[in-house]
């Protein structure tokens, strides 16, 4: 592992200075929450930071407070943290099961919300190092290599998929990202804090080199909201998804009256379907209407050539997890 | 089977407590006084000629003791290639992972920094990762004399099996099976990551390893580094799992050695989980076709079968293929090819030869009773073996009962049904499968002291790699000595104090291994009734080395049947084992806790093998893309299903007590047991491992 000097700032601010002013000296830095996928990329050279800028001595940056009908949860809280809330699991659902979803015991109790939305892809390309364009090369192996695992929505230049599982359940909810920079801060929906890598094809999400992901607000949560997080994972558990479906409904009796429908491990990003979650709204949920949705959801799907088995299995679970609300 | 005082009684391992308390000293938890730290450099191409390396900045690196390279150490690692000379490092590099220098250094830090400073000029030469690929004219040549590895007689020939005629055997029959099986390379898996420390005090050399068998370690390292056998002490007190493939003396001993003596303190070296992965060897993938003729009524008259096995580029191991010899056939014939390709070594792991052959022929086997329209455990009934090679009578024989118990006890008239049937997107199956591996009897030691206050110590060369080897060795002691377990203590996992140990390896610990116990025991009896016990700080020993052999006209093995219950949502394409059974003939069961533990393991094993295990390569680049236990998907917790047990107590007259071997058995039924319940489940049936969500929705959706 290359060496390198570890700073710990007291508040958030202090963060961001020392993210600035590494890179005004031309040191890389690397932002540490939990932890536990980062050390792990150094060790294996895929990232090389001169200074780690851990953010867990910043106090209060874990906390979930009732703010604005809704909650603001700061960036630091642990998956474990907060998946266990009451208040998150009752009113977001989606997003509990979402973060109880992630990796296995170990990894939750150290992973945190905002490393887990941050987190960088898991193409074994990119991990194995290759010169990819995640990597700063020219191509993108999986393009034509082991591709099982890639996108099938919004691919090219890269076809990696967002590994993330809170970050479907936060687009779904409609959740704001608080951004702290040099000039303060920046508040944005989180449909707009993911990018694909037509934009640009090194980084997952907006976050400029000098800014820090310091807390998600989500909205009041509205009567009648239902919500879900399915996950299809490679064994029972410590895989990231394969394809995965964060659901949000307004359900008012039976009619559905407002829908979210967001998927995880087929895009690049968070890939949500308004053309489905326009299908849903004023309709009773029905085994029919839950079918064609599934169907729905997998137009302008682009597979790669050993990924084709991702259409029928997302169009089966936007059907299930839609009918699942409606249970 | 008549009742014993100790053994046959469940008894928690004598060394559970300093197990789960953290007191128990593992090889990685040892430290040295002025002890370097070692890394490997290891070759990112499947296939290159080295044209120069150049460690000098790599040397000039502060804190840098020693490197390692093929221009200063042409050590050669007898047991690592069994054909052909195997260096510690090798020039041309033959896989992704190959050695090309080792450094030994003040710290892990350093000596990591001062492996990527080394400077390699590689001519990248074409590679071959797929075994009939390689065979094919104009693949490129990965060693001297060509890519078939040559059979036990030395011709560059497929190792051939068979008896009668199988051309007239498939012109008798009434239908003829024809089809093909695959399965992947798979990593060994094991928990304990490799680490090896080697100390030299003058002509002296101290391996700490962690090895599956510290006296074949301690002899080829003596062999291997020319050195006398009386100057090499091997130590392994406790270990972490192998599988297979800590067997012998590995490279890493031998480059913890030879850097230890060039640095002139002791080496510890490590690997990574993915060195670990990659670069020491997993289970061959294989190639698999089959010709099967049967009679109206389900009687077999002919086996064809040739096979392909993808050894790496040095063989390692044998690379057969079996399970054929699973059935009573008049007419077989059996050819395999074990070919060298570049992909990751491919060696011993847990019933080398078993688990993808019986995954084979069981899935054949059970299509042909489908089509047959019987059902798959009266086939197996009626065409199991009763004779090895329908020649030589068994010892004992339990498959009979491991399958019809088995079935009566999994409830298996009342779950199969026909395949695909049911209604619904999840759909459940049974399958089952055959398996039996051998459970030879031969030479091993064992010493034994005791006291005057009537307290023993058994002295014994082995090393617990999981299978509770300590408490075995103990239980039979004091069931043979008449004395409670508590009266015994083990001292193994080190030759300075232990005799020769036959190893773990081929399943043969209790049954080699304890039955010298049984006779070092017996001698000690005898010394105490005709001296008496010792008095005072006297005492005595007892010791034995039993060569034992069953008769010629006679074969030993251990048998078992595997039953599982899946359950496949076939529109998402999860398969899912929800009820397990194993039926099991070891002969005598010494300690049935750890027993069972053995068979939970081997069917977990199994489980994860049939469903998503693989070490996948880049086709492209010939490296591999999922090294670890991340990627390949190794089962969890959460993957396992309940497994239940059963023990088919058979006698037999040889062994210790008439036990026979489990720790391999244990895996090999599981696999194929697991394709053919996919099968029942769905009515298709996927016939290349791992069966894949993929492969599942390719056939379902």
């Amino acid at each position: 592992m290359r060496a390198f000097s570890n700073a710990n700032p007291k508040s958030i601010r202090d963060a961001v200075s020392m993210l600035g002013q590494a890179h005004q000296q031309g040191r890389s830095a690397s932002i540490v929450g939990g932890g536990s996928d980062l050390l792990g990329m150094v060790k294996e050279h895929l990232v090389a930071p001169d200074v780690l800028v851990n953010l867990k001595a910043i106090r209060g940056m874990d906390q979930i407070e009732a703010q604005r009908g809704g909650f603001k949860i700061g960036g630091l809280i642990t998956l474990d943290n907060l998946s266990r809330d009451q208040r998150i699991r009752k009113e977001y659902t989606v997003l509990a099961e979402a973060a109880e979803k992630v990796g296995t015991p170990q990894i939750r109790n150290a992973g945190t919300l905002a490393g887990n939305v941050c987190q960088r892809p898991w193409c074994w390309y990119f991990r194995n190092g290759f010169p990819c364009l995640k990597n700063g090369g020219k191509i993108c192996f999986s393009a034509s290599g082991e591709n099982q695992l890639h996108a099938i929505f919004g691919g090219g230049p890269s076809y990696i998929v967002h590994p993330s599982d809170t970050a479907p359940a936060l687009v779904a909810l409609d959740a704001q990202f608080h951004i702290a920079g040099p000039s303060g801060e920046r508040v944005l929906p989180a449909s707009e804090f993911f990018q694909l890598p037509r934009v640009d094809v090194a980084r997952e999400n907006v976050l400029a080199k000098d800014e820090v992901l310091s807390a998600i607000q989500l909205p009041a949560a509205k009567s009648g909201t239902r919500s879900i997080y399915h996950k299809v994972l490679d064994r029972e558990a410590w895989t990231h998804a394969v394809v995965s479906a964060a659901i949000v409904l307004e359900m008012d009796q039976q009619i559905c009256r407002g829908a979210r429908i967001v998927l995880g491990g087929v895009a690049p990003i968070p890939w949500r379907l308004p053309k489905v979650e326009a299908m849903l709204v004023g309709q009773r949920i029905t085994p029919e209407l839950a079918a064609q949705a599934g169907e729905a959801a997998v137009e302008g799907a682009h597979p790669l050539a050993k990924n084709k088995y991702k259409v029928p299995l997302t169009k089966a679970v936007v059907k299930r997890t839609i009918l699942s609300l409606n249970a | 089977m008549n009742t014993l005082k100790t053994v046959g009684h469940p008894a928690s391992r004598v060394d559970a407590l300093q197990r789960v308390t953290g007191k128990a000293t593992y090889t990685g938890d040892l430290h040295l006084t002025g002890m370097l730290y070692a890394r490997v450099l290891r070759s990112p191409h499947p296939h290159a000629r080295i044209r120069s390396i150049d460690a000098s900045k790599a040397l000039a690196l502060p804190g840098v003791k020693a490197v390692l390279t093929h221009e200063n150490c042409d050590v050669i690692w007898g047991s690592g290639d069994t054909k052909n000379k195997r260096y510690l490092f090798n020039n041309p590099v033959r896989f992704a992972g190959d050695a090309v220098a080792a450094v030994a250094a003040i710290d892990r830090h350093v000596a990591e920094d001062a492996i990527r400073l080394i400077d390699v000029d590689y001519e990248v030469l074409p590679f071959v990762l797929d075994p009939e690929e390689a065979l094919k004219p104009g693949a490129v040549e990965i060693q001297p004399g060509g890519n078939l590895s040559p059979n036990n007689k030395g011709e560059q020939k497929p190792e051939a099996y068979g008896h009668g005629n199988v051309e007239k055997g498939l012109s008798e029959a009434d239908q003829v099976f024809e089809d093909h099986y695959s399965s992947v390379h798979l990593n060994n898996a094991q928990l304990e990551i490799r680490v090896s420390i080697a100390q030299w005090e003058g002509e002296k050399l101290t391996v700490y390893a962690s090895t599956q068998g510290i006296s074949m370690c301690r002899i080829e390292l003596a062999h291997d580094l020319k050195i006398p056998l009386e100057n090499v002490r091997v130590v392994c007190k406790y270990m972490g799992g192998g599988f297979g493939n800590k067997n012998q003396v590995h490279d890493f001993d031998l480059m913890a050695a030879m850097l230890a003596k060039k640095a002139g303190a002791p080496v510890k070296l490590e690997f990574t989980r993915k060195e670990d992965y990659v670069a020491v060897h997993g289970r061959w993938p294989t190639k698999q076709y089959y010709k099967v003729g049967v009679k109206r009524d389900g009687t077999l008259t002919a086996i064809q079968f040739r096979g392909y096995s993808g050894m790496g580029p040095y063989r390692k191991s044998s690379g057969d293929i079996a399970g054929v010899e699973m059935y009573q056939c008049p007419n077989v014939e059996k050819l395999v090819y074990p070919v060298l390709t570049n992909m990751a070594v491919s060696a011993n792991f847990r019933g080398p030869a078993y688990p993808q052959g019986v995954f084979g022929i069981e899935s054949l086997m059970d299509h042909i009773a489908y089509e047959l329209k019987m059902d798959p455990i009266d086939f197996r009934l009626k065409n199991m073996t009763r004779k090895y090679h329908d020649e030589l009578p068994y010892t004992s024989f339990g498959l009979e009962d491991c399958v019809a118990r088995g079935a009566e006890a999994f409830e298996w008239k009342k779950r199969w049904h026909a395949p695909g049937a049911g209604d619904g997107p999840v759909k459940r199956g049974v399958g089952m499968a055959m398996g039996a591996f051998g459970a030879a009897v031969g030479r091993s030691s064992a010493v034994i002291h005791v006291n005057s206050k009537g307290e023993y110590e058994l002295h014994v060369g082995v090393t617990d790699v999981g299978t509770a080897a300590k408490t075995t060795m103990a239980l039979i002691a004091a069931e043979e000595l008449g004395v409670p377990l508590a009266k015994v203590a083990v001292v193994s996992g080190d030759t300075e104090v232990c005799p020769y140990s036959v190893g773990e390896s081929g399943s043969r610990t209790t049954t080699h291994t304890g039955y010298a116990v049984v006779h070092a025991v017996k001698d000690l009896k005898q010394q105490i009734a005709d001296k008496g016990m010792p008095v005072g700080d006297g005492i005595r020993t007892g010791s034995a080395t039993p060569d034992p052999a069953q008769p010629k006209d006679s074969a030993r093995y251990s048998f078992a049947a595997h039953f599982a219950e899946v359950e496949v949502d076939t529109e998402l394409g999860h398969a899912r084992v929800v009820k397990y059974l194993a039926a099991h003939d070891s002969g005598r069961i010494i300690n049935p806790l750890t027993c069972t533990s053995q068979v939970m393991g081997g069917s977990t094993q199994g489980i994860g093998m049939a469903l998503h295990e693989e070490l996948l390569y880049d086709p492209t680049h010939g490296v591999p893309l999922n090294a670890g236990y991340y990627g390949a998907r190794v089962m969890t917790h959460l993957d396992t299903p309940e497994i239940g047990v059963l023990f088919v107590e058979t006698e037999d007259q040889f062994g210790p007590f008439g036990a026979k071997s489990i720790g391999e058995s244990s895996i090999i039924p599981s696999v194929g047991a697991v394709a053919n319940a996919i099968f029942n489940a769905t009515g298709k049936r996927i016939k290349d491992l791992p069966i894949t969500r993929e492969k599942l929705l390719g056939v379902l959706a």
